[in-house]
């Protein structure tokens, strides 16, 4: 009972922070694009544009104001929930980011989830004979995958698996012509697009995620309670299934939770890549146009993921590791 | 156990992997369907409210426009060959336009286009609620009026020789559904549900930074045109992957290849590659209000120490012209007996000396009355081939003691860097328009007006010949001015004028008579097919 007063208050703690850090982080965000020199109205690339019409532009959107001004009416918008619109598209950005979130989250969730499995499987596997051969070719493997950069693991990817094989989609959410499937095919489509940009995010995941599990699975190996059950004569891989791998997924779990920006924020560079059309895709055209409305909001957004995602990695970590509840 | 998972997760994938080619349902075989690349997706389908020059291609296969201005600028001013407008006439004064339009020709709704649309979309284009580009039509203008359905009276306040140009260049959109938006409220209306085509083609679909599905507008006045079932934008935002799908066969035409990739396409038995000049000029502007630059010998000197031949080769493999003053080669109107100043590092070097500035410490960097001869050489990050130039020049400039600094600023930073005349120099690029407009970039605006002539350029000789050529009612009669105006700037080097870009496109094979040139990359989009023979 009183551990669980403990719990919560924590959470309370976290909660009442959450208001002032998403402020902060999207305050400082706000004098960070401002304090770049040009604005919305400079980066239209159109050979047409005079700067009579930037003068009109920086008008119509305010960007003429002092910066000050601008962000009392921003913060004023922001707390009555009022995303403001976008620059580039004229339409709510809500609307831009409502219609964002679903495909984020299919991939990020997927890449999560496989990233977990995989994680899970490959630290079993590699902490069953520590330092026999499978571990040190699941070392060098995931090491070697963990140290590359996304971009470049996806754009291999593409390239071997779309270009060259040709086994999946190298890029969209559907086909060609997938709106006139039956809603069967459809989804299988759906699935057959997600295949690349889920694994390109989540088996990179998976190589540090088994890293870590694979270490705290090797500090639990000759803990007292399990030389206690090996003693009884119980299997190892019993031991590792259903005795050990609680306690040593708690790192994980705050890996995991400090993955959830990227489960709403999208990620920037997959996402751009595969053209999947999420929150990284929104964000990184809105940051090429100077579209700040959206920058914003997907800023406050993703503030607001990381505080939650460490409340919800402490809060599993007390319950998957219950010293974490007394150190309190 | 985990084999079993291991099997499962393996037995999936096989299966997704089973789903395809990798390109999916795709098109029914007897369906003709190109597939386009684009790198962003349509701003708006208000044509009055586009930004980008993207939905100004694309919107104009939507809606349609009174005639098409011909690509052969080089030999004379634009023509026109008729296109919603089936003839035109002037009256005797030149002051009076009386336009006939097509009469089979209807929106993708079924109702007809008539004269109220062309009429309305004159008024709406100088709406200063808008703020259209082009919204200088209206300036010009004194009475818009429908004669009858299909005919249209435009009058003029005065003989301007690019005026049909200027009422060409607005869209014709539709009257009967569009005239009872307020125009105020244009900005805040989704036009996503308010596609109604009248040119070739009308929208079908379009998902957001996925792709847009057009197919052909029942309604086009054009038989047997639009000759393509169904024309499909794919939105790939960035170029590698829309490169890697141009190669893997996913789309058929994509639009800018970087010139390092041109050998990539060259090279595919799949796809044709297309080269034309993209109108454009790439030079370096210099601040004529940075102390050294004063000097025009100066800039005379950086001028002939820059081996822009050797440039040409390097950045653009050759695909380039050079650029010696501020008409393109490519325009009727250029005066090709300029003379630019010749590449000559050591004149150069003679030149500089002779205006005070001596590697006197013997630093490899000239100086005068102590002040080093050094330059910031800005270019926008977003251009890798500017950025390019912009090393090689202060390599160039390097050898004759000339310190320039090249450094990277995204695009936004540098037009307002350029705005305020906060640089030194920036490796810059003006794409033309097919008239030759001299005020905006050349002729010495009133201190604080908003100008292009962002050098800070004034020649009152140069003032007063734009001022005369633009009171002149005739373009031939102008010829000789504009001639004399290209030799002055040439004398007086405001720009280290540099190459005359071309551009680069990939089609598929199987794409037939394709004319992707300067004035749209769609150009003919209604007149494309796809040849079923393999």
């Amino acid at each position: 009972m009183g551990v669980d007063r403990t719990v919560t208050r924590q959470i309370l703690r976290r909660l009442a922070m959450l208001v002032p850090t998403v402020w902060l982080v999207a305050t400082l965000t706000f004098v960070v694009v401002q304090a770049v020199p040009g604005s919305y109205a400079d980066a239209i690339d159109h050979p047409r544009m005079t700067p009579a019409m930037r003068d009109a532009v920086r008008t119509r959107w305010g960007l003429d104001r002092p910066v000050h001004e601008q962000y009392a009416l921003w913060l004023r918008a922001i707390a009555t929930g009022d995303l403001g619109t976008s620059y580039v598209t004229r339409r709510p950005v809500s609307e831009t980011l409502a219609r964002a979130l679903p495909p984020t989250l299919l991939l990020a969730g997927t890449a999560l989830a496989l990233d977990l499995l995989l994680g899970v499987l490959l630290a079993v596997a590699a902490a069953r004979r520590p330092y026999g051969r499978v571990d040190r070719l699941l070392t060098v493997l995931g090491l070697g995958l963990y140290g590359l950069p996304s971009f470049w693991v996806a754009g291999l990817a593409v390239l071997v698996f779309a270009v060259g094989l040709g086994w999946f989609p190298a890029s969209h959410m559907y086909s060609i012509g997938a709106d006139r499937l039956a809603a069967g095919h459809r989804f299988v489509d759906l699935l057959h697009h997600l295949v690349l940009p889920a694994c390109c995010l989540g088996v990179v995941g998976a190589a540090g995620t088994a890293r870590y599990l694979r270490a705290s699975l090797l500090d639990l190996r000759d803990a007292r309670f399990v030389t206690g059950l090996r003693a009884r004569g119980i299997p190892e891989r019993r031991i590792t299934w259903l005795h050990t791998l609680r306690p040593a997924l708690a790192p994980v779990v705050t890996l995991l939770g400090l993955s959830l920006p990227v489960l709403v924020g999208g990620s920037v560079v997959i996402e751009s890549i595969f053209s999947w059309p999420g929150m990284g895709n929104v964000l990184l055209t809105a940051a090429q146009a100077r579209d700040v409305p959206v920058i914003m909001a997907i800023t406050v957004l993703g503030a607001t993921a990381v505080v939650v995602g460490n409340l919800v990695a402490d809060v599993a970590y007390a319950i998957v590791d219950p010293r974490a509840r007394e150190a309190e | 156990m985990h084999t079993t998972a291991t099997r499962i997760a393996v037995a999936a994938i096989l299966v997704l992997a089973g789903c395809g080619d990798g390109r999916g349902p795709g098109p029914a075989p007897d369906e003709a369907v190109v597939v386009i690349g684009a790198i962003a997706d349509v701003q708006s389908w208000n044509p009055f409210l586009s930004e980008s020059q993207f939905t100004d291609w694309l919107l104009q296969v939507v809606y349609p426009k009174l005639a098409i201005e011909q690509t052969d600028y080089r030999d004379h001013p634009p023509s026109f060959e008729p296109a919603l407008a089936s003839e035109w006439s002037w009256s005797e004064d030149g002051l009076e336009l009386t336009l006939v339009l097509q009469p089979d020709a209807r929106w993708s709704d079924g109702i007809p286009i008539t004269a109220d649309d062309v009429v309305f979309s004159l008024e709406v284009a100088g709406s200063e609620d808008i703020g259209w580009y082009a919204a200088d039509v209206a300036a010009s203008l004194t009475h818009v009026e429908a004669v009858d359905e299909h005919t249209v009276r435009v009058r003029f306040s005065r003989r301007d020789p690019y005026a049909f140009m200027r009422v060409n260049d607005t869209p014709i959109v539709p009257a009967h559904a569009w005239g009872d938006v307020p125009v105020s409220t244009w900005y805040d209306v989704d036009w996503s549900d308010r596609v109604i085509a009248g040119g070739p083609f009308r929208m079908v679909r379009h998902v957001p930074r996925q792709e847009i599905v057009l197919e052909p507008n029942p309604g086009y006045w054009r038989p047997d045109h639009p000759r393509l079932d169904r024309v499909v934008f794919r939105i790939v935002p960035s170029k590698t992957a829309l490169l890697n799908q141009l190669l893997a066969g996913g789309i058929d035409f994509m639009y800018g290849i970087p010139p390092t990739d041109a050998r990539l396409v060259a090279e595919s038995p799949d796809l044709d590659l297309v080269s034309f000049p993209d109108r454009s000029y790439t030079h370096v502007v210099w601040n004529l209000g940075y102390g050294p630059l004063e000097d025009v010998r100066v800039r005379r000197a950086l001028a002939m120490a820059v081996d822009r031949q050797a440039l040409i080769a390097a950045v653009y493999r050759g695909d380039a012209e050079l650029s010696s003053g501020p008409v393109l080669s490519t325009m009727w109107a250029f005066n090709d007996e300029l003379e630019p100043p010749p590449y000559d590092p050591e004149a150069a070097k003679r030149l500089l000396a002779e205006a005070g500035w001596i590697d006197a410490d013997g630093d490899g960097v000239r100086e005068r009355e102590g002040n080093e001869l050094r330059l910031e050489l800005l270019a926008p990050s977003e251009s890798e081939d500017r950025q390019d130039i912009a090393r090689m020049v202060a390599t160039d400039l390097e050898r004759v003691g000339v310190r320039a600094e090249p450094r990277f600023q995204e695009w936004g930073t540098v037009v307002a860097r350029l705005e305020s005349r906060d640089f030194e120099a920036v490796v810059n690029r003006w794409v033309e328009p097919t008239r030759v407009e001299l005020r905006e970039v050349w002729h010495s605006a009133a201190p604080g007006a908003p100008t292009l002539n962002y050098a800070g350029y004034a020649n009152p000789s140069v003032d007063r010949l734009i001022e005369e050529m633009e009171r002149l009612p005739d373009l031939e009669a102008q010829r000789e001015l504009v001639d004399r105006v290209q030799e002055l700037i040439v004398e007086d080097q405001p720009y280290l004028f540099l190459v005359e870009t071309r551009k680069l496109a990939a089609l598929s094979t199987r794409i037939r008579d394709a004319d992707v040139n300067d004035a749209s990359p769609f150009f003919n989009l209604d007149e494309w097919w796809v040849s079923t023979a393999p």
